[in-house]
């Protein structure tokens, strides 16, 4: 129905904006287009490129599409071009590994302007089927409506999964096992309080995974490749509120810990290596072959301390045989962070072994409140470090996955505004070249941005529709009933 | 008898207009606080999508007139008397004309919940509309074929309280069993919705936005619904009784004994504290600092809230060290509360903070109350105020967001308009009278802060900015109303820059006291304290050691003083 609506409302702009350039002055520079979708590199299957002037001031926005084999789409309206959607999916299957011309005019006050083409890159590698994301209001403690939402990346439908209007709480830290929604983690926090997760079987099942040997509730999950264990962080997490400086909030843990749950004997496996107090341990996950478990590790800071800005994640490895599920007896520091006075968080190993992408900031592990923070990438044969200059912002870049080819990254920043995060996709390589980031596609996407108050948060993909029953899942929230996880 | 009926009716609008329009104004701008109507296509769907959306939407957008509290006294007034008409039409009423008005009144009782909701009203009012289109039909095929093809569409428009038009549609008691099965589709109809819309199954029954709070049921919206069915079977089993007489006067009689007898607990069970309250905040958001002082003046506040706004009319006034313990106080809980999460409370708070210059500490807790508002709606008064710290603060692009978001409103776009000329323009800004003198209070030094505003932050506020008396004013006070007076002491030498001409009352009255306690009595005859202070506080040492002191004789003679206050403390 909305879809109709959109297309309607679509058409009605189109006829009114419908005109030919003439006249156009001739501009030597490139068009200042929002998103700035200027020399980007895109999957074959994405959505179209819609876009508008950046002043605003203009009237009318206009685009030609080239390819080298003379075929041609066009388009235009008042606010955005929309490019139609099978055409522009026609358009990129058959240029798959080349480059499109895109020619924009803008008509202000003064007549119309031409500007110099720009091109995009298509990329001969695709993308899953789309990404998964909680909406929320970049807040505090409280939160209104929010939900866990999944986002065709080849359209602009967008679906929830659930929302908190079907039970009394929050939800968040949705995770798949490589993408594939048949194995999903969800929490549930407040008065229905619970971990949902879903096998190949696609029941539901509520879970209650405090105990008594571990700190709290489960966090952060990450999936085993084998998608029988889920590793989990608990964490002790406090918040405090800065008074005058760029970074509003600092959510902190005062103690944390990981551990490992079987999902086939419903045990948790502890390790003393992994549970100490004078360490911080968060941000569990397995390496692409299964057999080490990242994390991020930092001193402990001494009790009621709030020198936040001591706190440092180093990178660092554990053994991990999903055989026995026993973990290693030794904890190496694969990047000593602490060293360089800064602090990772969200380490996320490719699935072909090849990287490890991070986020690093100046101190804590909460790096969405930080307006320093930059996306890094490490290679895992060579054990070198550089920031992915190309996707950064002078804002905010914080968490992020890799598709199941390896070959995208989507990750949150918030250098649109400042405040609000928006999901972001840039190409890597086999040589770990870093192609220059693009924002998810929307139909009219200032419009779109300017109304949506809520931030994408943990945007990750997912390989198909994740046919999640949001109102059998309330139900289940609702029930009283909770599994309890075991420690083994 | 017509004429005479369209009298009482006018009757009962004008009460009800004169009620909400003299009696409970405040109520109403409480409304309006805790939405945001857009004139936005997105914002419209998002309604409308849901069942009882159409009567929502038409709450929401009568709500948003009640910024002007005698607009909304008349909208209400109108859509109750509607209803009474609509109700008077249901059957033929003839003696028990004064029943027609029961659903009217249990309506008018449902608003006076400040979280009942318009759109509760609307849907009553559009299920009776139907209902009474369907009377002019014909018993036959065609009426009840409408009757089934109006039913989903009819749920969607109104919602659950639509059911009413099946009670009232029924043909006549003697089919009512076989008619009834009709339920079973409405049952069967929710089932099935309630597999696909993403809201608790249960609200699919009682109604998604009848009220604020979702979880809750709204009793007395459904006790006016089921009132309507109880009331017309009851008078049509006594058609004829009914009907038997035509003279004016029983008409007139049944009115009077149905508008007194539901007037009268309609009053009693009114809740005027609330009213009282949500004065105080609505005069502190139109920033009516004198009326404030007025107000207190014949009465003097005695909940949370309203003594935030006095403490804080008194401070914007420069009367706060001179007048505030002739008030009602009950600690820092009445300067500046703690922040809880709810969205009524913190709203005071948060003026005070704004008022202060504690920008980052405002926006805080703005956003947090607008988060917690329950039906998980908009304020407009919370959009302006999040617009105008961000502004403040050099967050332009986000001011812009909400800026822009305002300028889709009626009554808040000239003002986003207006607004909107600042963004980026620091000269405009260091100029404006509000915006700049607020971003020079603002905090320099980063710290961290909480749920609780502390004397150090006050003290960090003022020392930033030596000219900012209100900050000075409300460290003060917080040493005076914890009973801190070595802080005091150390701290009230601060304000000789800021322009008192003499120390205030109440500084005096805390230093002689203070002295007093620290055996240096001498410093009493300082030219900075007021003989007759002097002399006021030896008659309340004397009135202490006296055999007549109490607390009660303490509060009579030394009520407005702060050594009453501070006895009080130290009790």
């Amino acid at each position: 129905m909305k879809n109709i609506l959109y297309t309607l409302l679509s058409l009605l702009l189109l006829a009114s904006c419908a005109e030919s350039v003439k006249d156009a002055k001739q501009e030597n520079t490139q068009p200042r287009i929002y998103p700035d979708y200027l020399g980007v590199t895109i999957p074959v299957n994405i959505a179209p490129l819609c876009f508008s002037m950046d002043d605003e001031k203009a009237l009318c926005v206009d685009a030609i599409v080239t390819d080298k084999h003379g075929h041609e789409l066009h388009s235009q309206g008042e606010e955005s071009v929309e490019f139609d959607i099978d055409d522009w999916h026609d358009l990129l299957n058959q240029n798959r590994g080349e480059s499109l011309n895109i020619t924009v005019s803008a008509k202000y006050e003064d007549g119309w302007h031409t500007y110099r083409p720009f091109s995009i890159q298509i990329s001969k590698d695709s993308i899953d089927y789309g990404i998964c994301y909680r909406l929320i209001e970049p807040g505090y403690e409280v939160w209104s409506k929010m939900g866990i939402y999944e986002r065709d990346l080849s359209s602009f439908d967008e679906r929830a999964l659930i929302e908190n209007t079907q039970f009394e709480g929050c939800v968040n830290c949705h995770s798949f096992n490589r993408g594939n929604p048949a194995e999903m983690s969800l929490h549930i926090r407040g008065p229905h309080g619970a971990t949902l997760l879903r096998q190949d079987d696609g029941s539901v099942i509520a879970y209650n995974t405090k105990t008594d040997k571990t700190l709290g509730f489960c966090v952060y999950p990450y999936w085993h490749p084998s998608g029988r264990y889920i590793a989990y962080s608990t964490n002790s997490t406090s918040q405090l509120f800065h008074s005058a400086h760029p970074n509003r909030v600092e959510v902190f843990d005062t103690a944390s810990d990981l551990q490992v749950y079987d999902v086939k004997t419903n045990q948790l496996i502890l390790s003393p290596l992994l549970k100490k107090d004078d360490v911080y341990e968060t941000y569990p996950v397995f390496s692409a072959d299964g057999r080490s478990l990242y994390f991020c590790s930092a001193k402990a800071l001494p009790e009621d301390s709030h020198k936040l800005d001591s706190l440092h994640y180093n990178l660092c490895r554990i053994d991990f045989d999903p055989a026995t599920g026993k973990f290693g007896n030794r904890i190496d520091t694969i990047i000593n962070a602490e060293a360089l006075n800064k602090s990772i968080s969200f380490p996320r190993p490719s699935y072909d072994g090849r990287f490890l992408c991070y986020t690093l900031s100046d101190y804590g592990q909460f790096s969405i409140w930080h307006h320093e923070a930059d996306l890094y990438m490490l290679d895992l044969a060579t054990g070198e470090s550089r920031p992915m200059t190309q996707a950064n912002s002078k804002d905010t870049e914080s968490f992020h996955n890799w598709s199941t080819n390896s070959r995208w990254i989507v990750f949150s920043s918030r250098r649109d505004d400042g405040l609000f995060t928006r999901p972001y996709f840039c190409h890597v390589d086999s040589k770990c070249n870093v192609s220059k980031a693009f924002m998810l596609p929307q139909r009219n996407p200032r419009r779109f941005y300017q109304d949506r108050f809520l931030s994408f948060n943990v945007p990750d993909f997912i390989i198909a529709p994740t046919h999640f029953n949001g109102n059998k899942a309330s139900q289940v929230i609702n029930n009283k009933y909770r599994k309890d996880f075991v420690v083994r | 008898m017509k004429n005479l009926h369209f009298v009482f009716t006018l009757i009962f609008g004008l009460a009800v207009f004169l009620f909400f329009g003299l009696a409970y104004p405040h109520h109403l701008h409480y409304q309006e606080q805790y939405q945001l109507f857009l004139f936005d296509s997105t914002y419209v769907w998002d309604i409308i999508k849901l069942p009882g959306g159409f009567a929502d939407l038409l709450g929401r957008f009568c709500t948003q007139f009640f910024l002007f509290s005698w607009i909304g006294s008349l909208i209400i007034g109108i859509l109750l008397a509607s209803i009474q008409l609509l109700t008077l039409r249901t059957v033929s009423w003839g003696r028990l004309y004064g029943l027609s008005f029961v659903p009217a009144f249990l309506l008018w009782y449902f608003l006076l919940d400040e979280n009942a909701l318009l759109g509760g009203i609307w849907a009553v009012l559009l299920t009776l509309l139907t209902s009474c289109i369907f009377d002019k039909f014909h018993d036959g095929l065609v009426r009840r074929v409408l009757l089934i093809v109006f039913i989903p569409i009819l749920y969607w428009i109104s919602g659950p309280v639509s059911i009413l038009l099946l009670l009232l549609q029924a043909p006549n008691p003697k089919k009512t069993v076989k008619y009834y099965g009709v339920f079973a589709i409405f049952a069967a109809l929710l089932v099935v919705l309630s597999l696909f819309i993403p809201v608790a199954p249960k609200s699919l029954w009682y109604g998604i936005h009848y009220y604020r709070y979702p979880a809750t049921f709204p009793t007395l919206l459904w006790v006016a619904v089921l009132s309507v069915f109880i009331l017309v079977l009851f008078t049509r089993c006594l058609l004829n009784w009914a009907n038997a007489s035509s003279r004016y006067i029983i008409h007139i009689l049944s009115f009077v004994l149905i508008f007194l007898g539901m007037g009268f607990f309609l009053w009693k069970t009114s809740n005027f504290k609330a009213e009282k309250a949500m004065q105080y905040d609505f005069m502190a958001s139109h920033q009516q600092w004198n009326r404030i002082i007025e107000t207190i003046n014949t009465e003097k506040p005695n909940n949370q809230i309203g003594v935030t706004v006095q403490n804080l009319a008194l401070a914007m006034r420069g009367m706060l060290p001179d007048y505030m313990f002739q008030f009602n106080q009950n600690g820092m809980a009445g300067l500046l509360p703690d922040v809880q999460s709810d969205a009524t409370s913190p709203i005071p708070t948060a003026e005070a903070l704004y008022q202060l210059g504690m920008i980052t500490v405002a926006q805080r807790t703005v956003f947090e109350a607008q988060e917690a508002i329950m039906d998980f709606q908009k304020s407009a008064r919370c959009y302006k105020r999040l617009a105008e710290t961000n502004l403040i603060l050099g967050s332009y692009k986000v001011s812009r967001k909400y800026l822009m978001t305002l300028q889709k409103t009626m009554f808040y776009s000239d003002w986003a308009n207006e607004t909107l000329q600042l963004l980026d323009n620091e000269k405009a800004l260091a100029k404006h009278p509000e915006y700049g003198r607020l971003r020079k209070m603002a905090y320099a030094k980063d710290f961290y802060f909480s749920d609780r505003v502390t004397p150090q932050m006050l003290e960090d506020l003022f020392l930033h900015n030596k000219s900012n008396r209100l900050a000075y004013d409300y460290l003060m006070a917080s040493y005076l109303l914890t009973g801190d007076l070595e802080n005091f002491a150390n701290s009230v030498g601060w304000g000789e820059k800021l322009g008192y001409k003499t120390i205030p009352r109440h500084f005096q009255e805390a230093l002689v006291l203070y002295w007093s306690l620290n055996h240096e009595s001498n410093k009493m005859m300082s030219a900075q304290i007021n003989p007759e202070v002097a002399q006021h506080f030896r008659q309340f040492v004397q009135f202490l050691n006296s055999p007549m002191a109490s607390q009660e004789g303490l509060r009579q003679n030394y009520g407005g003083t702060y050594w009453y206050y501070y006895s009080t403390i130290k009790q």
